[in-house]
């Protein structure tokens, strides 16, 4: 009886009908008492299949009064009835179907068969998916391969996730991220569920926040532990099977990034046009373990994408560009690596870029010595022996020699018209190269 | 004020005066909107016989069309029931079906995977169900006819449905969808309907 059949008075209620149970399924599935209705039940429910293989089902029925008959029930499969030859009645209630040589599934949900009462009513419903086993290639074979595939179209159990990467914000958590395996993930929907435990002793742990850095990661936010190994692997189910990754084995102390360099500052090198100062601040969060940072500088001519880089800028938070074009706006930025942190003897990862500062090199008046001294320069740097032979700028000293960065000699007459402590006053000089390959943009 | 036949209804008669055009524009937006959206849920339901298979889109497919939690089709004597009465059975159902479309759209995602546009559909319909909800609720409120009793309870009604969902097999739940779906076409039918009555020129 459907709900909500009431007269006038009752329905002037200020709300619909009261809830009512979630009968539906249970009509489906099971007796309604009192009702005189009779409901069944298929097995198998939605069962996974070969193409080609057989399927033996059963509608069991029940009903008020009790004795339902299976006589004159029916079959259909995505709404065609099946001939009467392949059912069978079992016994007074239960009526059996015998499916050979099954097609391939016709839509992704599953075929429908449904267990039908003599006037066409419905009774039950099961879904079928029926496939194929494929290889990696989508060949099709038959074989004594474990995994069951339904290619159908193309629905398979998943493939094992990989190449499972992690880090860790300033020793505080893990996020890991991997990539699903082809087939299961683009066709079915799959569960995937990040699970870590300490190698030697410990439980299975299961990540909970997930989708935090794209759609296949994980984050871990806290009581992990240090100086021991971790073990990870991704678990990846669907309907029709489930994978495991390899096994991924790491400490934290190993995969430790950081914060972007804070309090990035850029600016000019007294009248130098061809220079810049950078300086920074090491990140706060590793200040205390930070005993071995590395960094990392970039920058641009402001309408350009190409990046330099100025690479192993070693443990200094301050760094001199040159070989830069006067007049010219540059942007800049820094990254750090913590690396050794604790001791650890890899490099860890390097931490995002800090957001760009910019600044501009100064522009003189058009000068004969310089523009001589521009010409000179880089071809006697590069008369000079060097195990780097990148690494060529000079600075200027007191004593108002130019020496190379680093130390060594020779040293060159300074150039009359570049005054004494030319960095500026108070600069912090670091020792710091234009881009491999030779002078700047 | 003069004492003159009828002057004591004349402040009523000017403030109800400059407060009906008001109204009637809302119930004109509202009714509109119960036009649009009743265009979508047809939309959604052709989809979503298309992607379960056949028999589900086939003419004479008839599934039992049974109770689902926290709701029921509109009853035969609605449209006897006065215009307030029926929207305010109106502004519940829709405020029942955000929590069953919801459920439907976890489990399809389940079953079609690969059809985003079904589940874009059953997200846009959970929400445009609240949204005609609050604006029918909204013009009860202005009509001074708003539901001032208990309401029935979504969270209880999505809970149901979200578990048995879970639990069920795939054939009833692909028959839970139809019914959430049809359902949700027919409240919408019903409130276009109702908000017409209440348009200048429609019956009382």
């Amino acid at each position: 009886m459907p709900a909500g059949r009431r007269g006038p008075a009752a329905q002037s209620a200020r709300r619909p009908p009261p809830l009512l149970p979630l009968l539906l399924l249970c009509v489906l599935g099971a007796p309604r008492a009192g009702s005189g209705a009779h409901t069944a039940v298929i097995s198998p429910q939605d069962p996974t299949l070969l193409i080609g293989s057989s399927l033996q089902a059963t509608c069991s029925v029940h009903g008020d009064p009790p004795g339902a008959t299976a006589e004159g029930l029916y079959w259909t499969l995505n709404g065609r009835r099946l001939p009467p030859e392949l059912s069978r009645v079992l016994n007074t209630s239960t009526l059996a179907l015998a499916l050979a040589n099954l097609n391939g599934s016709r839509q992704q949900s599953g075929d429908n068969l449904v267990c039908h009462a003599r006037d066409g009513s419905i009774l039950a419903g099961s879904c079928l998916y029926v496939g194929r086993v494929t290889n990696h290639a989508g060949i099709s074979q038959h074989g004594a391969e474990t995994v069951l595939s339904a290619l159908l179209p193309l629905q398979v159990p998943p493939e094992k996730p990989f190449n499972i990467s992690c880090w860790s914000k300033n020793m505080k958590d893990l996020t890991c991220r991997w990539t699903p395996g082809a087939h299961g993930e683009t066709f079915l929907h799959t569960n995937y569920s990040l699970k870590y435990k300490l190698r030697w002793y410990g439980q299975d742990n299961t990540c909970e926040e997930y989708h935090t850095v794209g759609p296949h990661s994980c984050h871990i936010p806290k009581d992990l532990a240090l100086f021991t190994p971790y073990e990870i692997w991704v678990e990846a189910t669907n309907r029709l099977g489930s994978a495991r990754s390899d096994v991924l084995t790491l400490d934290i102390l190993d995969v430790v990034t950081t914060d972007p360099p804070p309090d990035v500052h850029v600016s000019r090198v007294g009248g130098l046009e061809d220079q810049l100062s950078v300086r920074w601040v090491s990140p706060p969060a590793l200040k205390d373990f930070l005993f071995q940072a590395k960094y990392q500088i970039r920058y641009r001519v402001e309408d350009s994408v190409d990046w330099k880089v100025v690479d192993d800028v070693s443990n200094q938070t301050s760094c001199r560009l040159a070989g830069l074009k006067p007049g010219t706006v540059y942007f800049v930025q820094v990254r750090c690596n913590p690396f050794g942190i604790y001791g650890s003897k890899k490099a860890g990862i390097w931490s995002e870029w800090s957001h760009p500062t910019a600044a501009s090199t100064p522009r003189s008046a058009p000068c004969s010595v310089c523009l001589s001294l521009r010409l000179i320069l880089p071809v006697l740097a590069s008369l000079l022996p060097s195990p780097h032979s990148t690494r060529t700028w000079l600075r200027p000293q007191e004593s108002g020699s130019w020496r190379r960065c680093g130390g060594g000699a020779p040293s060159f007459p300074r150039p009359p018209h570049l005054p004494r402590g030319a960095a500026g006053p108070g600069a912090q000089l670091g020792c710091c190269s234009g881009p491999q390959g030779g002078p700047g943009p | 004020m003069s004492r003159r036949e009828g002057s004591l209804e004349a402040p009523q008669a000017d403030s109800s005066v400059s407060l009906l055009p008001h109204l009637e524009a809302k119930i004109r937006q509202t009714h509109s909107l119960a036009h649009l959206l009743t265009k979508y849920a047809e939309q959604l339901l052709q989809e979503y016989v298309q992607l379960q298979g056949d028999p589900f889109g086939l003419p004479g497919f008839s599934p039992p069309r049974l109770p689902v939690a926290g709701l029921s089709a509109p009853a035969p004597s609605h449209a006897g029931l006065p215009v307030h009465e029926r929207l305010r059975l109106d502004a519940a159902a829709l405020a029942a079906l955000p929590p069953l479309l919801d459920a439907v759209r976890r489990r399809q995602a389940e079953l079609n995977p690969r059809a985003p546009r079904l589940l874009r559909r059953l997200e846009d319909a959970a929400r445009q169900a609240r949204a005609l909800g609050a604006a029918v609720e909204a013009l009860l409120a202005a009509l001074g006819a708003a539901n001032r009793g208990p309401r029935a309870e979504p969270p209880a009604a999505a809970a149901a449905a979200t578990s048995a969902s879970a639990a069920s097999g795939v054939f009833p739940a692909k028959v839970l969808g139809l019914r959430v779906c049809g359902l949700y076409r027919e409240w919408l039918s019903r409130t276009e309907g109702d908000l017409g009555q209440l348009l200048p020129g429609g019956p009382a």
